[in-house]
């Protein structure tokens, strides 16, 4: 069983590439199916997004699995092998493993700790899951890269600070009036950015839109498209009485809201604040705006610098999302290897060899005083005895585990020596016992498995 | 029993050290882990303190109305109102700024001396009880509103500024400490009136010489006018939030003044505190 990945990404591909190897939903079926027909690919799951696609695969062999991916990637998209390797990386076991955490932490996104990454991965694994590409190491793997996922989001703060201009301006909106819920903005200008950053309000409960420009037909269209209201170039100081927030993109060379106007539409507003956002260069509002009591004014130089200082702050946080990865890795490790043949054989010959000196103790007794001759015998004895009833069952799970659901025939042989009630879980001496085994005979044999029990 | 309520009282004064060092470690990290424990020690701490004071009241056969008992109660009905006031706010970050008050309340109460045999006879009455019972509540919610309005000017300050710092992030929305103090002013003034009252009537009742002319009595006319005025501006919307943030800065300032000036003045009929 062999953990495999390849894949590219924004890092390693242009978006020229990128849009040609994508895998949208409805063609995920056919792809999964596709890839684990042949015999190397035993489970698979295919992430596609616009800035990524990865396939995830076990295999039967390492290089095997990598070839059979790269090639089912040529051959679907009908790209050339040599042209597609160029932008394409390579993980390995640990190294996949580590890569998919990190991925759903957000750490490997283009901007560190977006919250969509986890959603995409996830509807991944469920067309993976609804269409039998994934089994058991698979489903595990999986489960517990949400579980990291879960773990960074809740345990860090990675996702907290805004980092789009849009999104800054609202969460500093948002350190005015607490909730956006039943305000009411004037967008001045209808240009993309305003646009833009009117729509993340509006997605955010703001009650209603004003819209202002000085083509007031152009007003009225994007007002349509907030079901909002559009307002006469003329009328809008005396409209701004009733904004609580502002956002300027006019393409005006000069001031368009000055001190004055601000001034005079605070009168009467019963102390609620103004918070005025301009983002249009050259500047739209007096920058003196912001010397008024309750008036807050954040030009995009202001933003920026609220985005960068953000980005330093997710960088933090990173760090401590890769502890939180290393732990879980540590604990996905400990399951895997349980899934692995060495550890497995090992562990069926400590078993045996428990049994084995627990019924030679028992033997001796009831045999009386044996001299050291005698006793070197039936030791001897027993040993060959359990060394050849297991060299042969040993020997072909050692293959099987080889073939491409390999570890299947580990599981079962784990389920049928009951290592897994003994290993790890329960209490008492017997565990004890077998666990200090199998490490002994995992340390004595390293990685030429013998077939002895070192009797 | 007495010595009971003294172990309770060093047991509630740990408990409000470890929520403050909690409180702090929350306000840094923002994780959500330390807010629930330091709440925990916070309300540990509370029990501990509730009992500790009922119990030397029946140790004592009430609750005498001196120096370090009025900073103990003070201490209590601080927390109480914190309690009150993150329910209906629901932001845990008031913590680390209220608890560490409480703390530095319960052990200043420790450092001070108690003159025996000072107290007038005046105060062997129920009105008084009362009076001393609202005062000190109201005085909580004045702290409580003086803390909101300090966070309400530093953000501000921030906000008008283009910060970004550690402070910014942590602290609530303008929006939100606004609530918190007006509602804490809210809580408070009617209480404080309420007292002021009782004090009064107390005092026409027993008559003193000049009662109306003690600097204390006179303090106290200004902080409920300072924090009558608040009122007034904050729900007629005739004063912006910075201008009442300000104005229940400088009620907090007065009534900590009034709690010296109680200790250091020895003139005048008010006494009751010494």
């Amino acid at each position: 069983m062999h953990l495999i990945l390849v894949g590219l990404s924004h890092k390693t591909a242009p978006i020229e590439i990128r849009e040609r190897l994508t895998f949208p939903a409805h063609k995920q079926a056919e792809a999964l199916a596709l890839l684990t027909s042949g015999d190397v690919i035993a489970e698979a799951v295919i992430i596609s997004t616009c800035n990524r696609t990865e396939i995830y695969a076990v295999a039967s062999g390492a290089d095997e699995g990598v070839d059979a991916v790269v090639d089912f990637m040529a051959e679907y998209h009908s790209l050339d092998r040599h042209e597609l390797v160029r932008s394409l990386y390579f993980h390995h076991s640990e190294g996949v493993v580590r890569h998919l955490f990190r991925v759903v932490a957000s750490l490997d996104s283009m901007v560190i700790g977006e919250a969509q990454i986890l959603g995409q991965v996830k509807e991944a694994y469920d067309h993976a899951l609804n269409n039998s590409a994934t089994s058991k190491v698979f489903n595990k793997l999986f489960r517990q890269s949400f579980e990291v996922g879960k773990r960074v989001r809740t345990e860090t703060e990675i996702g907290e600070n805004a980092v789009s201009i849009s999104y800054a301006a609202i969460e500093l909106a948002k350190k005015v009036f607490d909730t956006l819920e039943g305000r009411t903005i004037l967008v001045l200008g209808a240009g993309k950015m305003s646009e833009l950053t009117a729509k993340h309000l509006v997605s955010q409960g703001v009650k209603s839109v004003l819209v202002a420009n000085r083509t007031f037909e152009r007003a009225k269209e994007l007002a349509e498209r907030f079901s909002g209201e559009a307002i006469r170039y003329d009328d809008l100081y005396e409209r701004m009485h009733d904004a609580d927030i502002v956002i300027s993109s006019t393409a005006a060379t000069h001031y368009v809201i000055t001190k004055e106007h601000v001034a005079q539409s605070m009168r009467g507003r019963g102390g609620r604040p103004l918070f005025l956002i301009d983002i249009a260069v050259p500047r739209d509002i007096e920058p003196a705006v912001n010397d008024l009591s309750n008036v807050f004014l954040y030009d995009i130089d202001d933003l920026s610098t609220v985005v960068e200082s953000n980005l330093e702050e997710r960088m933090r946080e990173a760090r401590r999302a890769e502890v939180i990865i290393e732990d879980e890795f540590a604990s996905f490790a400990k399951w895997r290897e349980s899934l692995e043949v060495q550890p497995t054989v090992a562990a069926i010959r400590a078993r045996a060899d428990v049994i084995r000196l627990g019924e030679l103790e028992k033997a001796c007794k009831r045999l009386g005083n044996l001299s050291d001759k005698d006793l070197q015998t039936i030791d001897a004895l027993t040993c060959a005895i359990v060394n050849k009833m297991l060299h042969g069952p040993t020997q072909r799970l050692k293959t099987a585990a080889e073939a491409k659901d390999g570890y299947e025939y580990i599981e079962t042989a784990r389920h049928l020596y009951g290592l897994d009630d003994s290993e790890g879980r329960g209490h008492g001496r017997l565990r004890d016992l077998l666990n200090r085994r199998t490490k002994d005979v995992v340390e004595t044999a390293g990685n030429e498995m013998g077939d002895s029990l070192g009797c | 029993m007495a010595q009971v309520a003294v172990i309770l009282f060093w047991f509630a004064t740990v408990l409000y050290v470890a929520a403050t060092v909690l409180y702090f470690y929350f306000f840094l990290s923002k994780r959500a882990a330390y807010s629930w424990y330091a709440t925990f020690f916070t309300g540990a701490g509370f029990l501990c303190h509730t009992a500790s004071v009922g119990l030397r009241s029946s140790a004592e056969g009430g609750t005498a109305l001196n120096g370090p008992n009025t900073l103990i109660l003070l201490a209590w009905a601080l927390v109480f109102v914190y309690f009150v006031m993150e329910h209906l706010v629901k932001v845990k970050v008031y913590g680390a700024a209220l608890v560490p008050v409480s703390v530095a309340l319960m052990v200043v109460s420790q450092l001070l001396t108690v003159k025996v045999g000072a107290a007038s006879p005046l105060v062997e009455n129920w009105k008084i009880g009362i009076h001393v019972a609202l005062i000190v509540f109201a005085n909580a919610g004045f702290f409580v509103a003086g803390a909101g309005a300090f966070a309400y000017l530093v953000q501000e300050y921030q906000l008008k500024r283009h910060r970004t710092s550690v402070l910014f992030k942590r602290l609530p929305s303008l929006a939100n400490i606004d609530l918190l103090t007006r509602r804490a002013v809210a809580f408070a003034f009617p209480a404080y009136s309420s007292g002021l009252l009782l004090g009064v009537f107390r005092a026409i009742e027993t008559d003193p010489p000049g009662w109306f002319a003690d600097p204390r009595v006179m303090l106290a006319g200004l902080v409920w006018g300072v924090f009558g005025t608040y009122i007034v501006l904050h729900y007629t919307q005739r004063a912006s939030a910075r201008a009442t943030a300000w104005l229940a800065l400088v009620g907090v300032l007065l009534v900590a003044v009034l709690a010296i000036v109680a200790r250091t003045v020895p003139a005048g009929f008010h006494v009751f505190g010494l």
